[in-house]
């Protein structure tokens, strides 16, 4: 059950609602990395990036981007990795990190085409994990949950590939 | 052993009301989600989300404290409940034994949920002087939607397909409601019915997240919506496109509306408000005929000198296209069982000779039907004339929230008496002479019913408070008994919850464990002016006891009133007109040669509310320090870059925010963001005047002539970049 998240760019509000669920499940207590007050970024796990506006005669142009880890098939991170610290979950093809054996090179920054991997106050890779725990009770991811605009899916890409086709079908049918 | 519970509540992060499930571990809260079975379908936001990191944060407020120094010295000494709420309490006493029930003055900032609290102990004691910043955010549509349309109802955006069909247009007036403010759990049914519409119409002087999918967006002027909504009016009437049958049966005043409504051609209105003819036209065509639609309106038209007519302009726009009261359209809707919980508060009367001399009552008849008039307080206090001795601010930090921030500092401390309840030291609890110390929501049991009536939930404790900190509806009844045990009689807080809920002949213990009451779908009724029983249930604002029988609305003329005859009868004009804001290229030009950028403070950001959370290490990492949004033509003129700090500078004073280079705006204008300070620098003004953007506003006139209201969206200013060493 190999599954994708996919944020509708069309949609996403830019609230961060993604940003601060990730921290209350990936960071709430007992997780020892709290970042310190005020620090010019904390660890984002997911991002929301701002592409615009632009505003120009058709009208603005202007989108909000959620990026987290995209759990590649063929990992350019997971080759990357000297000590094989980064590997997929056998039943999910969810990407993880073995804490244990990251020696905090960067290497898999290096590689990653998205800017995914954030790294801990100990230069650990934090990596999205989809929520694997949530994913294996059948539960949506704790980003998808929250999610007020409805952007976020983790679904296979069949169906984030159906739920694009009819959204493009709707709009040639009202064009 | 480990001990885990999950509870389900009523997020309180904002006004709003999202169903939350809470796990608790051991005594601490360890994870917090929306609830997919609520009826926020488990959406919740950045700021609900990060209460673990509000509740446990170590520079909350533990204990009682009493001033040993100087104000503002930031000497405490720990006190029990009993000195501090004895003190307090002997202090108002003596106040209203010296010098009248006016002279106690009970304060809180936006509403955070203690609101029935503070004003039924505000009634109790008699005094008509409560203190909030109401007067400019929220009371002003609530009182004109009252006497133009509802009696003492309000009016929401049918989000909800209840009555068969969802809006066709919406149009969203000086509004973020997807990702700010106020009305946090309608964003969720706000965004799913904007999925269904046709058309966005978007008022607004920037882009916002929203602006690439709008049919129209309406680049307008900062503080010239009424002219718009007029100017709507004049299309839409001129061209016979309002909604004939219900203008002639159920609106009151047409033909002089109609007469009003020829001062505002497109033309003119093209020029007042920056915005192509053409666009007010075309807005106007397609609110008139793509019905029905809804106007979600923001607080910015209601923070001006014209916040009263501006907001009766838009119900009048309302109003002429049929979309009061139908499905998809703008519904009044009724509250479950238990009934308004609101009316703890207002079931007490005061005095009438108290609500007469409320500070103001001469001069803003709005305003003051609900509170005293900030500003004109401010004044008094500056000049020590002022009737207000004792001052107990509920919730809410004044010094952050009031105009012109220079003036209202001094001028507060001249006030005898100063208690403050609060989770942390804001910069008011720290020139307080009593602070007490406040629970979170996650920490007490309480009751939501906020905005929309139609359902009221569960509040739910969680966890224990730190130290002794009580919830506000705790302090309050301990107070009360103290102050009016007349109006206090309840043993304790559960027993003040059942006593709100009995009409819904529940107790607390059942209710607390249903989560919520809720009067939704069929249940609800639209058309309700067309059948008995709406006049007959409502008492009208602001008028003399009256029987009123049959259908229609529940005004004096049963109708709604394009032409307000409350108003009226009040002095003020009963049709809606526009009205320059008091600083502007128009109204001041010399003004506008020395400050020639035009300026709204109201930028908000999705992971604050107000002054509040800055203090949270998840969200204040998201952005650390305040930005002002400046178009880079006007950047590049002034020599500033992204990224660099600037002075933005008004009459009143200066501030420093971070620039960033917007295009979305208009090159004349700039916004900066509201309610800026910096808990972590120390007190007691934690960095209160470096970037609050109050610094910049004005308290001095003309203020809205019934609300009033000072101007806080559409200044005039300056803006240049902040040298290096003055940065140090």
């Amino acid at each position: 059950m190999t599954k994708a998240i996919f944020c509708d760019i069309d949609k996403c509000v830019n609230c961060y609602t993604c940003v601060v669920a990730c921290k209350v499940k990936h960071m709430s207590p007992p997780y020892p990395v709290n970042p310190p007050l005020a620090e010019p970024k904390g660890i984002n796990l997911i991002d929301v990036i701002q592409v615009g506006p632009e505003i120009h005669e058709g009208g603005v142009s202007q989108s909000f981007v959620c990026i987290s880890c995209m759990h590649c098939a063929d990992a350019p991170c997971i080759r990357s990795c000297p000590t094989s610290a980064i590997y997929k979950d056998s039943e999910t093809n969810i990407t993880l990190v073995n804490r244990e054996r990251c020696i905090g090179c960067r290497s898999c920054l290096w590689v990653c085409p998205f800017g995914a991997p954030s790294f801990d106050v100990e230069g650990k890779l934090l990596l999205c994990d989809m929520c694997i725990d949530r994913i294996k009770e059948c539960k949506k991811t704790a980003c998808e949950a929250a999610c007020v605009a409805r952007a976020i899916i983790t679904a296979t890409p069949e169906e984030i590939a159906e739920i694009k086709a009819k959204k493009a079908s709707q709009r040639i049918a009202q064009a | 052993m480990n001990e885990k519970k999950v509870i389900k509540s009523c997020c309180k992060g904002c006004h709003g009301g999202c169903g939350v499930i809470i796990t608790v571990e051991n005594g601490t809260v360890t994870y917090i989600e929306g609830d997919p079975d609520s009826i926020t379908e488990g959406t919740v936001c950045t700021k609900g989300l990060a209460s673990i990191q509000h509740i446990d944060n170590p520079n909350r407020v533990k204990y009682p404290i009493k001033r040993t120094g100087e104000r503002g010295e930031g000497k405490w000494q720990r006190i029990s409940w009993e000195e501090a709420l004895d003190t307090i309490a002997g202090k108002m006493n003596d106040g209203i034994a010296t010098y009248g029930a006016n002279s106690v003055c009970i304060a809180q900032g936006t509403g955070r949920g203690a609101n029935r609290y503070v004003n039924r102990l505000a009634r109790s004691i008699g005094t008509g002087n409560v203190f909030h910043p109401g007067y400019l955010c929220h009371s002003p549509r609530l009182l004109i939607y009252g006497l133009s349309v509802t009696g003492y109802g309000r009016l929401y955006c049918d989000y909800h397909g209840w009555g068969g069909e969802y809006p066709k247009t919406q149009i969203s007036w000086a509004k973020q409601l997807e990702i700010s403010n106020a009305d946090g759990e309608m964003s969720v049914w706000f965004l799913k019915a904007l999925e269904k519409a046709k058309n966005l119409i978007l008022v607004d002087p920037r882009v916002t997240a929203l602006t690439q999918r709008a049919t129209l967006w309406l680049r307008i002027r900062h503080g010239t919506d009424a002219a718009l909504a007029l100017g709507m009016m004049n299309v839409i009437i001129n061209e016979g496109l309002y909604d004939k049958e219900f203008v002639t049966n159920w609106c009151h005043g047409f033909h002089q509306l109609k007469e009003r409504v020829q001062e505002y051609p497109p033309d003119r209105v093209a020029e007042i408000c920056w915005i192509p003819k053409e666009h007010i036209i075309k807005a106007a065509r397609i609110f008139a005929t793509e019905t029905p639609g809804t106007i979600q309106i923001g607080e910015p038209l209601e923070a001006q000198n014209n916040s009263t007519q501006t907001i009766r302009a838009i119900i009048c726009l309302m109003a002429i296209t049929g979309n009061i009261e139908r499905p998809g359209g703008m519904v009044c809707w009724e509250p479950p069982d238990v009934g308004i919980i609101e009316d703890f508060a207002y079931e007490v009367t005061i005095p009438e000779e108290n609500q007469r001399t409320t500070i103001g009552a001469g001069s803003y008849k709005l305003c003051t039907a609900r509170t005293c008039h900030a500003d004109t307080v401010i004044k008094q206090l500056k000049d020590n004339n002022c009737g207000i001795k004792v001052f107990h601010c509920q919730q809410g930090s004044p010094l952050n929230w009031l105009a012109n921030t220079k003036e209202a500092l001094p001028a507060l401390l001249n006030l005898e008496f100063i208690s403050v309840c609060d989770l942390f030291m804001s910069p008011t609890a720290e020139f307080a002479d009593i602070v007490l110390p406040v629970a979170h929501w996650l920490e007490h049991n309480d009751i939501w019913n906020m905005h929309p009536r139609f359902y009221v939930a569960a509040i739910n404790k969680a966890v224990e408070p730190p130290g002794e900190a009580w919830g506000d509806n705790k302090i309050v009844l301990e107070l009360g008994k103290r102050v009016a045990p007349k109006y206090w009689w309840f043993k304790d807080v559960e027993e003040m919850l059942d006593y709100q809920l009995r009409k819904g002949k529940i107790t607390w213990k059942e209710f607390s464990k249903m989560g919520v009451i809720a009067k939704t779908g069929e249940e609800q009724t639209y058309y309700k002016y067309k059948m008995d029983g709406w006049r007959k249930a409502t008492k009208l604002p602001f008028m003399p006891e009256r029987k009123m029988t049959g259908p229609g609305f529940p005004t004096p003329t049963g109708k709604v009133e394009l032409y307000s005859t409350i108003l009226e009868d009040m002095g003020y004009d009963p049709l809606p007109y526009f009205k320059e804001p008091n600083e502007s290229p128009y109204s001041t030009p010399k003004l506008y040669r020395e400050y020639p950028l035009i300026l709204s403070t109201g930028g908000r950001l999705p992971y604050y509310f107000h002054s509040q959370y800055r203090q949270i290490p998840w969200l204040r990492e998201l952005q650390p320090y305040p930005i002002t949004q400046i178009h880079p033509d006007t950047a590049k003129k002034l020599g500033i870059k992204d990224g660099d700090w600037v002075w933005i500078e008004t009459p009143r004073g200066r501030i420093k925010q971070k620039a960033k280079l917007f295009k979305g705006s208009d090159p004349r204008v700039v916004t900066a963001q509201a309610s800026w300070f910096y808990p972590d620098q120390p007190g007691p003004l934690h960095g209160l005047l470096e970037s609050n953007a109050n610094v910049l506003t004005s308290n001095d006139g003309p203020f809205d002539p019934a609300m009033g209201a000072p101007t806080f969206r559409v200044l005039l200013c300056k803006v240049y970049k902040v040298e290096e060493d003055e940065n140090d």
